[in-house]
């Protein structure tokens, strides 16, 4: 049964070809631009993630602080909300810290007659305290306290980024349901033509004593076979951008802090899934509509 | 048996009346076949022949009245029996209805399909009636090359490969030349030999005259005279 229906399908889609290209050509972009929007949200939210996890509120204090001062400054900030450590990092270690980083070029330093840096304190955040407002807070908190010259935690560009990403969020899950019904739509459209230009067939093979089953299970079939092959073809594009293009962004610095992922293979076959499962309830739809007798 | 169905009636037609809309095609007729009868139902056109067939293999549903069909009771069977009522009847028609994407062996080959077969035991009914009407040279063609006379005898190879009870054939010949149209009714002679009731619906008189057979007429809708 299996066999002889897989055999009828064969059949249909090479009489078929150009119907099911389209088809399937339509869920394969819906997927493309769907995986495409998902491989943005993995990544930028890894990305985010990355930096937020590694983000440091720095406190550089004016130069002519006591050590009693100091120590009081530490506590107070010690106790401000959202703090989770705090370490002191004095003049000196930061200068030895610099030097070396800059390595071969430390004899730039020498030029020096007298250390610039001033002394600070590198503050981690809890992990309930990484929203960018609550950081932006903290920092103001810090920089109205006595002693205090400067705080800084990140790029400004950062902030914005959070921003684009939020707004990305909204639009993409609109764009992703979007793209899921004009798929449902395209597919239950391109079953009810297919049943449309076959309608004889159908109503010959009625007369002869085909049952609903046999009429219905090719139509099911390939509906899901169109999900799946656009489905693959759409998540191959992706892959094929991708590879086209992410290397040129390697070598630019903010991206060395994470590697850039393509989808996961469990996430694409989920996706190929539910294109399958697509292709399904389209037919189940145009069916519904068709084939009452 | 229902109704008194007696052991030899196979149809038994009663009261059956079919309106299309305020139209009443077919107005209480009441008819009788046994098995094995060879039956012409003639009459003008219009006269509702065709109708009377599509409400035996239930192409169109009576509006009033009782048919029963080899002892199913067309009024009372679910939508889901409908297809078992139909594989009892292998149904001929003046446009032959083969599907013209399929080749001459899957046209015939589906009725099988239809009813579950494996393709093994498909492949030796099909060639063995393709033969029977002299068509098994060309199983691999598609339809639309063949000629009318060959086309029907395709459909007739499809209305007997289910061996069914009971075949229908409306206006089998109306298409086709002189000597096609003696082919197939040849043909339709040989599946009665074979057991199967046989109804043709036709409005050829000549064809009716020249061969014997219970002649059942039909005039607007109402039985003429039987005999
Ligand atoms: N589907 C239909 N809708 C409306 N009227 C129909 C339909 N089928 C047949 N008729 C009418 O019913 C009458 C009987 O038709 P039909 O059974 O085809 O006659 P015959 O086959 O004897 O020529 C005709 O008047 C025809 O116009
Ligand atoms: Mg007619």
């Amino acid at each position: 049964m299996l066999m002889l229906d897989a055999k009828r399908v064969l059949t249909d889609i090479v009489n078929n070809k150009f119907l099911h290209m389209v088809s399937v050509v339509t869920i394969a972009l819906s997927v493309f631009i769907v995986s495409s929007f998902s491989l943005f949200f993995n990544n930028a939210t890894d990305f985010l993630d990355a930096w937020r996890k590694g983000v440091r509120v720095i406190t550089y204090m004016s130069d002519n602080v006591t050590e009693p001062q100091r120590t009081e400054l530490m506590e107070t900030i010690r106790n401000l909300g959202g703090v989770a450590g705090i370490e002191f990092i004095s003049k000196d270690d930061a200068y030895n810290d610099l030097k070396e980083k800059i390595g071969q070029q430390s004899s730039l330093l020498d030029g020096l007659d007298k250390n610039p840096l001033p002394d600070s304190f590198e503050i981690t955040l809890a992990d309930s305290y990484r929203r960018l407002e609550d950081i932006e807070k903290l920092s103001q908190n810090i920089g109205g306290l006595p002693h205090v010259e400067d705080v800084e935690y990140a790029q400004k560009w950062l902030y914005r980024f959070n921003g684009v990403y939020n707004l990305f969020k909204v639009t993409g899950l609109v764009l992703v349901s979007i793209f899921f019904i004009a798929t449902l739509l395209i597919i239950a459209n391109t079953i009810r033509l297919i049943m449309y230009t076959r309608r004889e067939e159908i109503e010959i093979i009625r007369i002869i004593g085909a049952d609903e089953k046999f009429i219905k299970y090719p139509l099911f079939f390939e509906a899901v076979v169109h999900g799946f092959l656009g489905g693959v073809a759409g998540i191959l594009m992706l892959y094929l951008a991708f590879i086209l293009t992410v290397p040129n962004f390697a070598p630019a610095t903010v991206f060395s802090l994470f590697e850039i992922r393509f989808i996961s293979v469990k996430f694409s076959l989920t996706i190929v899934l539910c294109s399958m499962m697509i292709g399904w309830v389209g037919c189940f739809f145009s069916i519904r509509k068709f084939l009452k007798i | 048996m229902v109704n008194g169905q007696g052991k030899n009636t196979i149809i038994r037609m009663f009261n059956v009346s079919k309106r299309y809309g305020k139209m009443e095609a077919l107005s209480n007729l009441s008819l009788e076949v046994r098995k094995n009868e060879f039956i012409f139902v003639t009459g003008p056109s219009g006269a509702g022949k065709s109708t009377m067939i599509k409400l035996l293999y239930m192409g169109e549903t009576a509006s009033s009245g009782s048919i029963l069909v080899d002892g199913m009771n067309l009024a009372r069977i679910s939508r889901k029996q409908i297809p078992m009522l139909r594989r009892k009847f292998g149904v001929v028609f003046q446009d032959f209805k083969l599907i013209s994407t399929k080749t001459v062996f899957q046209n015939v080959a589906l009725v099988l399909e239809v009813a579950g077969l494996k393709p093994k035991e498909i492949y030796p009914l099909v060639m063995d009636v393709l033969e029977c009407v002299g068509i098994e040279d060309r199983s691999e063609e598609f339809p639309p090359v063949l000629s009318g006379g060959e086309k029907q005898r395709v459909a007739i190879a499809r209305a007997m490969v289910g061996t069914p009870k009971i075949v229908l054939a409306d206006e089998p010949t109306g298409s086709l030349d002189p000597d096609s149209a003696a082919q197939i009714f040849q043909l339709l002679r040989s599946v009665h030999e074979r057991g199967a009731t046989v109804i043709i619906a036709t409005h050829d008189q000549q064809m009716i005259n020249n061969h014997d057979g219970r002649v059942v007429r039909l005039v607007k809708g109402r039985m003429d005279c039987e005999n």
